[in-house]
Formats: C-alpha cells, structure tokens, sequence
C-alpha cells in the first residue's frame, strides 16, 4: 500500500505505508508510514490535508485508492503497533508466494517502532484499479 | 545529481512495481502503480501510458511527478521527481517499451488487457534514496566489462567473416554465458533477415528468413533499437513471425519448403540488438534464453558494444573481401563427376534451388548457386572470385552494399547441411571454388 500527497504549489509526493487500520465506525482509514522515509508527505498532509491512498494485492493485482480531504498527521494508539506487525506478517506471506523472503520485506518495510506515525482520513472518494476494462471506475458502496 | 539513474536500473526491471504520485490542478492527489518504467538516459526515463486514467489526467494539466522504484536485489527504495516532457507513440522507444511491455503483460496475465499507448518521456530532477539498511547484493556471476574485452578483442583478430560470425557466437558462450544465439543478415530488398550462423540449437536453422517488423527480431531490425523482452511473450515469439511469412507467400514461394527459425519454442527472454556499421544496418545479433530475466540492462549495454564492434568488423571486411593480394589458387581441372546426375531445378521467379526433390535455397544465395553451375556445366569453369560475382549481371544483387560474403557463407553452409554433391571451398581472399561430387543436369523454370 502506498500513500501519497502534494503540496500547495502542486509537487506531489508518496510513501510505502507499513499497514493501515479502519476505525470502529468503518469511517475513518489510518495509515501508518515511518516519518523518517515521509517527511516531505508529513509536510503536505499538514498544508492542505488531501491525500490519497492505493492498496494493491500483490497476487491477484486487485487494487483500489481511495481519497480524503481532512488527513491529520497523529502519534500512535495503543494497539497500532500490533496492527502494524501483522500487516507486515500478512505482506511477507503474500510476496513469498511470488518468490521474496521475510529478509526482503524486513528490508522494505523494517523500520523503528518510535518512526511510525499515522495519518488519519475519511475517505470521500473511492476507485477500482484494477488492471483491466474496470480501472478507474468509482467504487459504490453497497445499498 | 549525485545518484546516476543508470545506477539503479535494476529498479525498472519490474520485477517490484514502480508507483507514481500525481496532482490535478485542483490540488487532488492520485497514486497508481505503473506497469514499466522504462531507462532512457541520464536525465530521462519513459513511463508507461496505457489507459487514460487520472495519472494521464493530472500529466496533461500538471508535469510534476512523483515516482516510487525499489531494487528487488537490495529492496532500497528510490524517489524520483520527474517533470513530463511529451508523449511518443511510434519510433524505437514506443517499440522497445511495447515489446517490453507484452512480455510483462504475458507474465502477469494481463495480455490483451495492457497494450502501450505512448511512451510519456520525463525528466529526471531529482533522485533521493530513502533511508534503509538494504540487502547486500550478491556478487555478479561475471565482470560485463572484461568479457567485451575480451570479445572485441577476438573479433579484431578475425579475417573472415566466416571466422568473425563463429568467434562472435563462441564469445558470447564462453565470456557471457549466453547459451542460446544467432546472427541474421538483412536482405534489404527483400525486407527480410536470414540467418547465417547460430548455436545451441538441434538444428541451425542457416537460411531461415523473419521479416522486418516481425518478432523481438524483426522490430529490433526495422527500429534498429535493441528489444529486450523478460518473459515468454506469444506476441513477440518468431513462431508466429514464422507462421504469418508463410500465410503471406505467394504461389512459388509455397512450392518451398520453409527453412525452420531455429529459436526456442517457449522462450523467456529475449534480447535483439542491430548490427549496425554507422547508421547502416547489417543484421541483428539476438540471444534467447529459458529462464525469465535472464538479461539485465547492462547486458543490453554490453551486447549493443558488441554488435557495434561487429559491425564494424563486417564493414571493414566487406571492403577489403575483394581486393584480395594472394595469388589465386592453382587451377584444379574439373574432374569428370561420376556416377548417377542430379537434377538442378531453378525456379526464376524467386531463385529457388531443388536438388532432386529437395528445396535448397533461395533469393540472392539461389541465384549465385545457380549462376555458378551454369558456369561449371556450359564453361566447365571451378573458380571464381567475389569481385566477378559482385559484377555478374546475372545475379542482379540488389545493392553494392548488400553483403555477398554473407550469401557464400550461407549458400556454402546450406550445401553441407543438406549434404548436397555441391561444395564451396575457399581459395583465398574472395577467392573460391566450387566442387562437384557427381553429373549436374540444369533445368531452369518458372512456376
């Protein structure tokens, strides 16, 4: 999954986010991204809070983004760290299916837990993208 | 810049997708993953355009782009800040990404889905690595550098072509370890390649044509821009080049027996440079293998050093092959051939040689065939040099250029292959001799 932003003279920029959680309400989406690796994103989400957010199955290549306006940079909750470790556990298992070991992942996504920060969003827009006659299509909840 | 993109190269394999970041005018962010990004120089990359999404969208309105790369050797990852420059949608880059792009689409089972719609050319502004320990990268199998060497060296030391087109092959096994290669000719009018040498193959395949803008091959050719492919892709497989130059052949050619490409089947990479002498080409030099992403950048790099040293080699060859100093060989009386005759066909039409029943060659090499038996029956003549052939009206050589060298070495090993009562013997420096096992009896006809 990655993350990415722009600043307000319009210089996008993205990160590789480390998992991500979805609040209780199912409204709010956080992901969870080393600031060391972030800075210049942390920096744009706090100009203007718009972000935008892809997560993507490495096996089946289903991906979707989603969009929000109102992101905030926050600190982490009790809880985030083991949200982080298993998305980290759930990654290795699915790239080993497509040859990289749990060294190439600790190697990617392997950071100090005190790098981590959140940031919080309500998704407001939401896209399929899927490689295929789909892609970019809007994602409709269902009624 | 401290970061060279050449330096990271590995990033844009595929093997781990690149993201890019974009912005609409509005100041909306959008993030989507790239099917290729693809090495153009120091200051350049291309990425893939094939939908008309919000990356191609926000481009359009805003050339700022934001790209995530990572190695798959060490897993650092890299983030360049591009600024779109323009689209292109023919030439040897849209080729080289499409052909790229077809074995990406084959692997991950997207073909028919992915087809490239331009080449969106970036300039690279700025490279940071991002912090990481990354992996250590195992050592390379083999120094690029020392083996092209190595090879150029051995190719100056050739004074055929014949010997220049083995030692290439035997170079590219022994210093590169490519195990599967061959070399093609362009037969300029004909708009097509031949193949004059090859190894690793059951069978040669020596004389097996592929046209141009058919195939990894035939695109390298007509773009004269390497294609390199990382997995089996039907698409770009000379199967099919195969197939559609038969489906395309008119009355005589069917008469034939088409001369089999000897490439692998099911191939999983594939990589065709031109030969090139200045801006003339002269053939292409193309390496296969069975195991995917068997060839990296640099070894593109490196086999693009080498076709170019080639080519300079069968240029400068070409120009001294008929001024040759040696004094010509003894004359060797013709010996009265014994034994059963057999039938030389001549088809006029396309210049297609049967022996007996079985098809031998055609085109430039079947009409020097036939032009030298014609000489031996009617004048009982044995020698003859490449100057006098060059000049024969009665070859009709397309070209000055064309690489009559080429046409001998092919036309002679054809004979052996199909071990035929006609040999070529070189005599010296564009100097041979032809030796006939056994009475010929010329029938010339058309269809």
């Amino acid at each position: 999954m990655g993350l990415a932003a722009c600043d307000n003279a319009l210089n996008p920029t993205l990160v590789r986010a480390t998992g991500c959680s979805i609040s209780g309400d199912l409204k709010q989406v956080t992901a969870f991204v080393p600031a060391s690796k972030a800075a210049a994103l942390l920096q744009c989400v706090r100009q203007n809070g718009r972000v935008s957010m892809v997560f993507s199955k490495p096996t089946t290549y289903r991906t979707v983004q989603l969009k929000g306006r109102n992101a905030v940079v926050r600190g982490l909750a009790e809880g985030d760290l083991d949200v982080v470790e298993a998305y980290r556990r759930a990654f290795t298992r699915e790239v080993g299916q497509v040859g990289f070991g749990a060294a190439h992942v600790e190697a990617l996504l392997g950071c100090a837990d005190d790098d981590i920060v959140g940031i919080s969003f309500t998704p407001d827009e939401a896209y399929d993208q899927t490689p295929g006659p789909k892609a970019g299509e809007p994602l409709n909840a269902a009624p | 810049m401290n970061l060279q993109i050449d330096a990271i190269r590995e990033c844009f394999e595929g093997v781990i997708p690149a993201s890019a970041a974009t912005c609409s005018k509005d100041g909306t962010p959008n993030i989507a993953y790239l099917s290729q990004v693809n090495f153009v120089d120091n200051e350049h990359v291309a990425l893939s355009y094939q939908f008309f999404n919000a990356t191609r969208r926000n481009i359009m309105d805003n050339p700022c782009v934001a790209l995530m790369v990572t190695s798959p050797v060490t897993m650092l990852q890299y983030r360049l800040r591009l600024q779109y420059l323009h689209t292109e949608t023919t030439g040897p880059l849209f080729e080289s990404m499409k052909a790229k792009l077809a074995g990406i689409a084959s692997h991950v089972g997207m073909s028919g889905v992915f087809r490239l719609l331009g080449a969106d050319v970036c300039r690279v502004l700025e490279i940071e690595q991002l912090p990481g320990e990354g992996l250590l990268a195992p050592p390379q199998k083999r120094n690029l550098l020392a083996a092209l060497r190595t090879c150029t060296e051995r190719l100056a030391a050739c004074a055929d072509l014949d010997r220049l087109l083995a030692q290439t092959l035997d170079s590219l096994r022994e210093y590169f370890g490519v195990r599967y290669a061959m070399i093609l000719m362009l037969d300029e009018p004909g708009k097509r390649l031949y193949t004059v040498a090859s190894h690793g193959y059951e069978a040669s395949g020596i004389g097996s044509e592929i046209p141009l803008g058919h195939g990894v091959i035939g695109v390298a050719a007509r773009e004269r821009t390497p294609i390199r492919i990382g997995h089996m892709s039907v698409e770009y497989g000379y199967t099919r080049a195969i197939r559609d130059n038969t489906r395309d052949s008119n009355l005589a050619n069917a008469l034939e027996t088409e001369i089999p490409f000897p490439g692998l089947a099911m191939p999983c990479s594939q990589l065709a440079v031109p030969i090139l002498a200045g801006p003339q080409l002269l053939g292409v030099l193309y390496v296969e293998s069975d195991k995917d992403l068997s060839f990296s950048w640099d070894d593109e790099d490196a086999l693009v050093s080498l076709a170019r040293q080639l080519g300079m080699a069968i240029h400068i060859l070409q120009s001294t092959a008929d001024c040759g100093e040696e004094e010509p060989a003894a004359a060797v009386a013709p010996l009265a051939a014994a034994g059963a005759p057999v039938v030389v066909r001549h088809y006029r039409e396309t210049d297609s040689v049967f022996l007996g029943d079985d098809y031998l060659i055609k085109g430039v090499a079947g009409s020097i065939l036939w032009t030298l038996l014609h000489d031996y029956v009617h004048r009982q003549r044995t020698e003859f040099t490449n100057r006098e052939l060059r000049l024969d009206a009665r070859l009709r050589l397309p070209d000055v250029r064309d690489n009559l060298e080429a046409r001998l070495i092919l036309l002679g090993k054809r004979l052996v292959e199909r071990n035929a009562p006609v040999r070529i013997e070189k005599t010296g420096r564009g100097r041979f001799r032809i030796c006939v096992s056994c009475p010929v009896q010329l029938l010339d006809t058309s269809v």
